[in-house]
């Protein structure tokens, strides 16, 4: 539910600095602009917090507040003075009434958020809440490790990527670059000096800006003890090293909740395209899996009952890879979707090895799979009629 | 308590300098990179408007202090940088602060002045002399001034932001 917070000012430019401090967060601003004011809303919308000023006209702050502890309803609300009453004398006074928290004007909009967000949950609001950030949206990396060779190893292996890495190697260093530019993913090396990236794990989740940024550590792989202590304090992942840049990044994607989809499905001549990569490992096909039918029934949905299965750029035929495909070919089925398959002469042979997938029927170049579904009225059951690199017409798959 | 004449010039002049640098800077969230900077308060003689007749619209705006020490404090801004200090701290565009009108410009100095006042008060409360504020009110013109009556001790300082002149102008009510 969203966290309500009401701010009580009679001036009508602070109570529009508060609402500007709290846009990107998800909560709910209601205003008043005296204590009378104040005190309705409040018994009528119960907040979560109350932002309050001293000097109004009507009824000031002083008295909202003593009214408000005296109610045993309204008694509970955390209340945090935002007032130009300053003066030693004047916050002891108030804050012996009972209050959580005093600023006194002026005061930097960072502040009010960070001194709100030690009293109620402050959740920022994505950019599109409506749309899924993507694989080819832009994002910041920051990795916190005193070793050149993994910062540089980890912005190689993500050069591909639209994501901007970034390297610092102290924890002074990282609370500066996320206090400029609040990251959107941040690693860090769990073997910096004097358990430093425990005290910077506290932090970024004591910060309103980075609460819920995703964080992994990274740290070699017989290191058991800091491996476990990361997973126990609430690290998104660990990264063991030597870093398998791969899984690196469907992990970075995971954990940033992006949809990779289009890293594998396109719409391509009114056909869905599924290519599969070079290496398909665990992480590549879970995430295959996942997609594969929400894609496969939003093209059917818009009119795309054809399908290309490319494995062309795979490697080698592993289990996994035929388990995939068993089950794409299964949904296609399902789905009355035709389909083709791509393949390379390698593949092709290594296919021939298993029982599953002998008398698969492939294509060597995705035009020609294409084409096949023009020049061969292939059921949906089956893969469509054979190209020149499957010489015999093989029959379809025996069974899913 | 200590006896009202005890507020020396130099105590009104620290206070009142550190409370309009710490205001324009804090609220305004500029440094000198962006073009506005703050100058220490300069002793500036009355009145604080240009004596040469020069015609400079001026947003004013007023709060006073009750207590142990009492007294008023005009902050004087040309119009043109009342309307720069309100876009910057509302997040407005010029052409929105147009539509919005004087009303926005009159509560965003209202504001400023009263968190002006409010620290230079705060000083006066942490030296022996506890006061409370008044509510703010502006006062808008070109070519005006201000006259104290005579059992009114007044100070006058001159800083300088972006080129703009902000004149305080602080009256103090003498001990009884």
């Amino acid at each position: 539910m969203r966290n309500k917070i009401l701010t009580v000012d009679d001036s009508k430019t602070v109570r529009i600095i508060v609402r500007k401090a709290f846009k990107s967060y998800d909560c709910e601003i209601l205003e008043a602009s005296n204590g009378v004011e104040g005190l309705a809303v409040a018994s009528k919308e119960m907040p979560d917090l109350i932002l309050l000023d001293i000097t109004m006209p009507v009824m000031d702050g002083v008295e909202m507040l003593t009214r408000v502890k005296a109610d045993p309803q309204l008694k509970g609300i955390p209340i945090m003075m935002l007032t130009a009453e300053g003066g030693k004398d004047n916050v002891l006074k108030i804050a012996k009434i009972g209050i959580r928290d005093y600023i006194v004007k002026p005061f930097k909009e960072e502040l009010l958020i960070e001194k709100a967000g030690r009293i109620i949950e402050l959740k920022p609001l994505t950019d599109a809440p409506t749309k899924a950030r993507s694989i080819f949206d832009a994002a910041t990396i920051l990795v916190v490790e005193d070793k050149p060779a993994i910062v540089q190893q980890i912005q190689a292996g993500l050069k591909h990527t639209p994501w901007k890495v970034h390297g610092v190697s102290t924890q002074g260093e990282a609370m500066d670059f996320w206090t400029r530019t609040p990251p959107d993913l941040i690693m860090i090396s769990l073997s910096l000096p004097e358990d430093a990236a425990f005290t910077l794990f506290r932090l970024i989740r004591s910060n309103v800006k980075t609460k819920y940024t995703p964080v992994f550590g990274l740290v070699v792989k017989t290191e058991a003890g800091p491996q476990q202590q990361a997973q126990t304090v609430g690290f998104t992942t660990v990264v063991t090293k030597p870093i398998d840049v791969g899984d690196l990044e469907s992990k970075i994607a995971k954990a940033m909740n992006l949809d990779t989809s289009l890293r594998y499905f396109k719409i391509e001549s009114e056909m869905l395209v599924m290519r599969l990569p070079e290496n398909c490992g665990p992480s590549v096909l879970a995430e295959l899996s996942t997609y594969l039918k929400p894609k496969l029934a939003e093209a059917v949905d818009a009119g795309n009952n054809k399908a290309v299965i490319d494995v062309h750029p795979l490697k080698s035929v592993h289990m996994g890879v035929i388990k995939l495909l068993l089950q794409t070919m299964q949904t296609c089925r399902e789905l009355g979707v035709q389909f083709a398959l791509v393949g390379n002469v390698h593949l092709i042979a290594e296919c021939k090895g298993f029982e599953d997938t002998r008398n698969w029927v492939f294509h060597d170049t995705l035009e020609n799979a294409k084409a096949s579904f023009g020049s061969a009225a292939a059921p949906a059951s089956a893969p469509a009629a054979a190209a020149p690199v499957a010489p015999a017409a093989a029959p379809a798959l025996a069974s899913a | 308590m200590p006896a009202i004449q005890e507020i020396s010039e130099q105590l009104i002049r620290t206070n009142i300098s550190r409370a309009v640098c710490d205001v324009f800077k804090t609220m305004l969230n500029r440094d000198s990179e962006h073009g506005i900077t703050m100058h220490e308060g300069v002793a500036a003689s009355w009145p604080p408007l240009p004596p040469d007749g020069e015609a400079v619209p001026q947003v004013v705006g007023t709060v006073g202090f009750i207590g142990d020490a009492n007294g008023l404090i005009y902050l004087y801004l040309p119009q043109a940088f009342a309307q720069l200090v309100t876009c910057h701290l509302l997040g407005m565009t010029a052409e929105e602060l147009e539509e919005a009108g004087d009303e926005v410009i009159n509560d965003a100095i209202g504001e400023l002045t009263n968190m002006t006042v409010g620290s230079f008060k705060s000083g006066l409360c942490d030296a022996g002399f506890p006061c409370k504020l008044t509510i703010p009110s502006i006062l808008r013109g070109s070519n005006f001034c201000i006259e104290p009556i005579s059992s009114v001790q007044r100070f006058i300082y001159s800083f300088e932001s972006s080129g703009y002149k902000i004149v305080a102008d602080i009256l103090m009510k003498a001990g009884d």
